[in-house]
């Protein structure tokens, strides 16, 4: 059964369509890099699979069900651009509201959810940072931090919008390991990412898009110079920069 | 009236338990209002609840109840409406606010005029400014209803509130319904802008929910604290402007506001890390303790190539003769250098220090050039100003991400603290099985572990060893470590 299974979806905004007829199966249990020119709906297609918008037409399952039904077993890690820093809160907040689902309404956070939280603060390598207010990290710390709660919230799907954008190169590295050995673990998990050149060392699997569905699969078969160029159109500068042959 | 008098009077209690509760419950709220950004909706729903106020009266027979049950429609009715336009309608977010609180209030101060001239005992200035002095008990009791109300609220929706103000998208994935909150959260509101109509009056509530906030937000970065920092404030605001009432025989409502706003521009300047004095004193300090670094580090220089006098010192840092006197004077007092008749040393302790200095700023050169990709040749000036500003503990941090190099990239040393592990991974023999240990010289090195795919208890074997790297393996893996890290990490056989 597919993780994610999209029939005909569109969407818009303002009447501008932003995503067209989107047919696609999301086998579960792979690494899928989501790929397109800016404006290519990538973030609209991950809002949509996680039902915060509207949708025109179509129909978004999650493992075969509805959204509503499914709710807890994806998780979204958004673009650290829509993080307001700032925010009076600690790493151990942050990392202790991947428990939330968890709880019934009025139920207290216990010792068990603090062990969690503090086994993924672990994990991530950041267990000394706990008590530093989100700000006060640095940008690959602060990915840690939401990578942490991920894995708190134990979900079976992973959608990420570009998670390496103000990362070092070491811990993009190292996170790009974590998400395989997520995958191995059978966790499906889509990442929206920009740079190219990654792709074949990074994804097993791409979806490459640009309003509409240009090609989808193994990344040998679909990350082609003929299927970038129909995704990325006028932007073909950008591919002399890559290593594709 | 005189203090003696207003606490000996029931009058006078009960205007003090009523500031005091309000106090508490606005600077409590008030904070999710700061924090959602949403000050304006504050003061819109404060002004807006007039008409449900009249509606009250007139329907409800004046009842406090009645009262209170208008308000509060009033209020959910204002941000239905806000919410509504700001979805459906092409107008601006705060030009929608401003178009409905607007409305709704000039409704209200016509229908209150009209029923006033018609006979009716309603004083629009109270409802304005406040009567805190003219509380009945029943007054008193709905205020502290509504304040045990909205504080158990926030504390058993505390969750809700902090995901739903932080990342409200993230909430709502998580099946937290944020309009739902959205909406208790304008109840709460609502509840708070009635309760406190009688103490502060509509138009200043706005002010009781916001001044403390803000000041709290100065002065903490949890949310938790702010929430009691707040309430904190707002208490004692709220109790101040009450005596400063009695005292000058002004209106309660207004000196409340203004002892707040004291409070905050109190937390404007002085607060620590935030507040501008600690800001101006830090950039002071920062100036002058760059001046006394340099004068260090040009002293070690000069002392390394036993060329050290005051005039080589002079024409080397560029300072004026009193300036580079009082920095002299300085590090003679610190001990770190001494001064006899014409004779300038450097003592063991300053040269530890002004090692440290040319420590961050070989490490910073280093990282320049390997992490930014940055020319060997364009980056002294860069480090010449971070020399100055790298912690120990970031010098740590940069030290450990770059696996603790030997040399700057001009191959000048780097010096490193003498800490040698127990047992160091570059001293195990070519197939010896070992695993990491606990104890590691800083977390930093941790973490420069875990990025390599090393946790601490996982064991591991010593494959090969190279000038450079020595090649280890984990399961299935091999890893390659360089040496200069290697030389750090500490592990157990």
């Amino acid at each position: 059964m597919s993780a994610i299974s999209i029939k005909g979806l569109s969407v818009s905004y303002d009447r501008k369509t932003v995503l067209t007829n989107i047919y696609m199966d999301v086998a579960p249990g792979e690494l899928y890099g989501v790929l397109g020119p800016n404006g290519a709906g990538k973030s609209t297609l991950f809002k949509a699979i996680l039902g915060l918008i509207p949708v025109n037409t179509g129909q978004v399952l999650i493992n075969g069900q509805s959204i509503e039904n499914q709710r807890k077993k994806m998780v979204y890690i958004p673009q650290k651009g829509e993080v307001d820093w700032q925010f009076p809160a600690t790493v151990m907040d942050v990392v202790m509201m991947g428990r939330y689902p968890f709880k019934r309404i009025l139920q207290r956070l216990n010792e068990e959810d603090e062990n969690i939280a503090m086994q993924a603060l672990r994990d991530m390598g950041i267990d000394h940072l706990r008590d530093r207010q989100i700000g006060e990290l640095s940008g690959g710390q602060q990915q840690r931090v939401f990578i942490a709660r991920a894995l708190c919230q134990q979900a079976d799907i992973f959608l990420m919008d570009e998670p390496f954008v103000g990362v070092d190169i070491k811990t993009e590295q190292k996170i790009i390991e974590i998400l395989k050995q997520l995958r191995s673990e059978g966790k499906t998990i889509l990442v929206i990412h920009h740079d190219l050149s990654k792709v074949q060392d990074y994804f097993n699997k791409v979806i490459l898009l640009n309003q509409w569905l240009v090609a989808y699969g193994d990344t040998e078969e679909v990350f082609t110079e003929e299927n970038i160029n129909r995704a990325y159109r006028g932007q073909l500068n950008i591919l002399h920069k890559t290593s594709l042959h | 009236m005189e203090l003696f008098d207003l606490f000996n009077y029931a009058l006078g209690i009960r205007a003090l338990i009523a500031s005091i509760l309000v106090g508490l419950m606005c600077g409590v709220l008030g904070c999710f209002i700061v924090l959602r950004n949403m000050s304006l909706v504050g003061d819109a729903l404060a002004h807006a609840v007039l008409p449900g106020v009249v509606v009250g009266f007139v329907v409800g027979g004046a009842g406090v109840m009645a009262i209170f049950t208008g308000a509060v429609v009033a209020g959910l009715i204002t941000a239905a409406l806000i919410t509504w336009i700001q979805h459906n309608v092409k107008t601006k977010n705060d030009a929608a606010i401003g178009i409905v609180f607007t409305a709704m209030f000039s409704i209200g101060v016509m229908w209150i005029s009209k029923v006033a001239r018609e006979g009716a005992h309603l004083d629009l200035d109270h409802f304005l400014f406040g009567n805190v002095l003219g509380l009945s008990d029943s007054d008193l009791y709905l205020t502290a209803g509504i304040t045990v109300y909205v504080l158990l609220s926030v504390v058993l929706f505390y969750r809700y509130l902090f995901a739903t103000t932080f990342q409200p998208v993230i909430a709502e994935t998580m099946g937290i319904s944020v309009k739902t909150i959205h909406y208790y959260l304008m109840l709460l509101l609502s509840f708070a802008v009635v309760a406190s109509m009688q103490a502060v009056g509509v138009i200043l509530v706005v002010a009781m929910l916001i001044t403390p906030a803000s000041t709290a937000l100065l002065l903490t970065n949890r949310l938790k604290y702010m929430l009691v920092i707040s309430g904190g404030i707002g208490v004692l605001a709220s109790v101040i402007g009450l005596i400063i009432t009695d005292f000058y025989n002004t209106t309660p409502g207004p000196a409340m506001a203004v002892t707040a706003t004291l409070f905050y521009l109190l937390a404007v300047f002085f607060a620590p890390q935030k507040g501008l004095l600690f800001k101006f004193l830090y950039k002071r300090k920062t100036r002058k303790r760059i001046q006394f670094e340099d004068t260090l580090k040009q002293t070690l220089k000069l002392h390394e190539r036993s060329s050290l006098s005051f005039l080589n010192l002079k024409e080397r840092l560029g300072f004026n003769t009193n300036t580079l006197k009082y920095n002299l004077n300085l590090l003679r007092q610190r001990g770190l250098i001494s001064r006899g008749k014409n004779v300038l040393a450097i003592t063991p302790e300053g040269i530890k220090q002004a090692t440290r200095l040319v420590r961050a700023h070989r490490l910073w050169e280093t990282y320049l050039v390997q992490e930014m990709s940055m020319d060997a040749g364009q980056i002294h000036d860069e480090a010449e100003k971070f020399e100055h500003v790298l912690t120990d503990e970031l010098m740590d941090e940069i030290e450990a991400n770059l696996s603790y190099p030997k040399l700057d990239p001009h191959g000048a040393p780097i010096p490193q603290n003498d800490y040698q592990p127990e047992k160091s991974l570059s001293s195990l023999a070519i197939n010896t099985v070992a695993e990491v240990a606990e104890n590691q010289l800083n977390n930093y090195l941790v973490t420069r572990l875990w990025q390599l795919g090393i946790g601490h208890d996982e064991s591991f074997k010593v494959m090969n060893k190279t000038e450079d790297f020595i090649e280890i393996q984990i399961d299935d893996e091999h890893l390659k470590v360089p040496v200069t890290l290697a030389d750090k990490v500490n592990v157990e056989i």
